[in-house]
């Protein structure tokens, strides 16, 4: 697994930059609490037909800033950054909440201090 | 004059195993647009894996995500702790967990090509597919003491042994199995009336799979290479004969191809398990606390099994992070559905095998 | 279709493969994992078991003069046996039976029931600690006047 630190406002051209539909498979868009306001975005891709080659772009941030969104590159990564605004209580441009809770349910579980 | 007509398929409908609701943009009978919502059965899994229960326990609680794949979920998830545990399996435990994983492959992709059968209209089909299905389901049930939820791999090995009478009831029930499969290709591929509803529907072309990152099955029936077996070298699965299924056509009938070939690759991986099983301890004691990232992929049998755990030397993780291979597939399967006529989405649907429970987990 | 017909006909001769539940009994395989079954007089009453349960269905009540009380909820369990590998005596204070548990109906209490009995579990366990914690500083208070 190879970890390349990134921050949000490259993340767009660094992604731009490595991503090629035909060679890398994205895995999903993570996200981990790291207490005290921080947390760690990851975005995740395998390489297709090769043994154990994992990347992983990270980046730190807190839980006001938005997250630039990854559809116009790929778009299957709408699915990930839903779960995020819904899991986190982030704000990521294009996707709208309640993939997994409703309007009654508790808010961003997944933060620390829930 | 508004052109276009609005039609939902589910929560509840009748082809349904799981709630999930897509909403149809239809113009006639041809869809022309696809929304779908998949949380009606979030259970808040990870939230509880990295606050109620210790390392130990969760392996126990991530084989509740999903019933036909608990077996793929504990496994990965044991993998990921073992690792961080800096603890490496000897040949007998992950020849036991590779046998479990392939027989649950099978029994998945039973129920998968009975329900995409059912969903044709083939109402006698599926209950000879169930029928068949239930010669895995006993092996299982003899292997692990259990029909469904297996609890069979712990941290540090698994948890019971295979003795030689079970090893004879793997072998009878597999080569009664693989006859049946063999008639089974045999009518899939055949039947007028099956090819009518399968052949030329529910499209995935290679350029859309790519575009879409789709997965699993559904890849390998659009001619995209992908297989987390192949990709990964924590089992050594090329030495048990494996190979890897690749259509080209992307349609029902290549998704129903791959995974009966699957089937058959899966049995004579299985028959090489049992006949080749290494001597060795089935459990050993692993020491320590969990400490560090880890990243861990398996091939389920719907696709790739994503795990995600990070410890900090506590008891208790900061987190593990499920990806389900149903989750990662929804956008390529709204596309499959774009440009279908309406009454066939619920055989296509079927065909994806989608995994509600996982999804929402 | 002469084929067809030919298949329609026998197959009503064929075996059903289904069963007749309750009226026959379904046969369960053999080292099935069925109910945790406890004896009292072979525990050493360590607590292992209760710590590694993952749903929490063993507890012990703690008596105030020191014994402790086992309490199972066998609708919680999900047998997957993980105490009788911790436990220290296997087979003879702790073991997994071959019986399927029946389904749990109201008057059970498979919930309510369990609830009353895991509060009264961590009170008698708190009451205990508390117990012990007011004798110890009595008995060093014991001391110095001994010695004086």
């Amino acid at each position: 697994m190879t970890k390349i630190e990134t921050t949000l406002s490259t993340l767009l051209l660094d992604i731009g930059a490595f991503y090629k539909p035909k060679e890398w498979h994205f895995l999903t868009v993570n996200g981990i609490d790291l207490g005290e306001g921080k947390i760690e975005l990851q975005w995740i891709f395998s390489k297709y037909g090769v043994k154990d080659e994992v990347v992983l772009y990270y980046a730190l941030s807190d839980y006001e800033t938005p997250v630039p969104s990854l559809v116009a590159l790929i778009p299957s990564s709408t699915m990930g950054e839903r779960e995020i605004v819904d899991m986190f209580g982030l704000t990521v441009e294009g996707a709208q909440k309640g993939l997994y809770l409703d309007k009654d349910s508790l808010p961003h579980p997944l933060r620390g201090d829930v | 004059m508004k052109k276009t007509i609005q039609i939902p398929l589910g929560s509840q409908h009748i082809s349904l195993l799981e709630p999930i609701r897509f909403k149809f943009e239809c113009e006639n009978e041809t869809i022309i647009g696809v929304d779908a919502d998949v949380g009606f059965v979030h259970r808040g899994v990870e939230l509880a894996c990295t606050r109620s229960f210790e390392f130990k326990q969760v392996g126990y609680v991530v084989a509740r995500v999903c019933g036909l794949c608990a077996i793929t979920h504990s496994l990965a998830y044991t993998l990921a702790a073992e690792k961080l545990l800096g603890y490496v399996a000897n040949d007998r435990i992950k020849y036991l967990r590779m046998l479990m994983v392939e027989l649950d492959r099978i029994h998945s992709h039973l129920l998968c090509l009975a329900h995409t059968a059912e969903n044709a209209g083939f109402e006698a089909l599926f209950m000879q597919i169930m029928g068949d299905r239930e010669l895995v389901m006993e092996v299982q049930e003899a292997i692990s003491g259990n029909r469904v939820q297996f609890d069979y791999i712990c941290i540090g090995g698994v948890n019971r042994d295979l003795t030689s009478e079970l090893c004879d009831l793997v072998r009878k029930n597999l080569m009664i199995l693989s006859e049946k499969v063999e008639v089974l290709i045999g009518l899939f591929d055949n039947n007028w009336s099956l090819s009518l509803k399968y052949k030329g529907i529910g499209v995935l072309s290679l350029e859309d799979a790519y575009t879409y990152n789709a997965l699993g099955p559904l890849a390998r029936a659009s001619g995209l290479a992908t297989d987390v077996r192949a990709e990964t070298s924590d089992f050594p699965y090329e030495a048990l004969g494996y190979t890897m299924i690749v259509e080209s056509t992307g349609d029902i009938h290549a998704r129903n191809f791959v995974r009966l070939r699957e089937i058959v690759n899966s049995i004579a991986m299985c028959r090489n398990i049992v006949d080749n099983l290494p001597m060795g301890e089935i459990q050993e004691k692993v020491k320590g606390k969990p400490k560090g990232e880890e990243i861990v992929r398996i091939e389920a049998p719907r696709g790739e099994l994503f795990y995600l755990v990070r410890g900090n030397g506590a008891n208790i993780l900061e987190r593990v992070r499920i990806k389900t291979p149903t989750f990662s597939g929804i956008p390529a399967m709204m596309e499959v559905f774009k440009g279908s006529q309406y009454a066939d989405a619920p055989a296509i649907l079927a065909s994806f095998d989608p995994c509600m429970s996982c999804t929402a987990k | 279709m002469f084929k067809a017909m030919v298949e329609a006909f026998k197959n009503l001769f064929k075996p059903v493969r289904t069963i007749n539940y309750p009226a026959q009994e379904i046969s369960l395989p053999n080292g099935y994992r069925g109910l945790i079954e406890h004896d009292h007089e072979a525990c050493i009453y360590c607590d292992k078991c209760e710590k590694v349960c993952p749903p929490g269905a063993i507890l012990f009540y703690q008596h105030e003069e020191g014994g402790k009380e086992y309490h199972y909820n066998p609708w919680l369990c999900i047998y997957c046996g993980e105490c009788v590998r911790a436990c220290p005596k296997p087979d003879e204070a702790l073991w997994q039976s071959e019986t399927k548990q029946q389904s749990g109906v109201k008057e059970d209490g498979v919930n309510e029931g369990w609830f009353v009995w895991e509060e009264a579990c961590k009170e008698s366990r708190e009451a205990y600690a508390a117990a012990k914690k007011e004798r110890k500083p009595k008995m060093k208070s014991e001391e110095p006047l001994c010695v004086s």
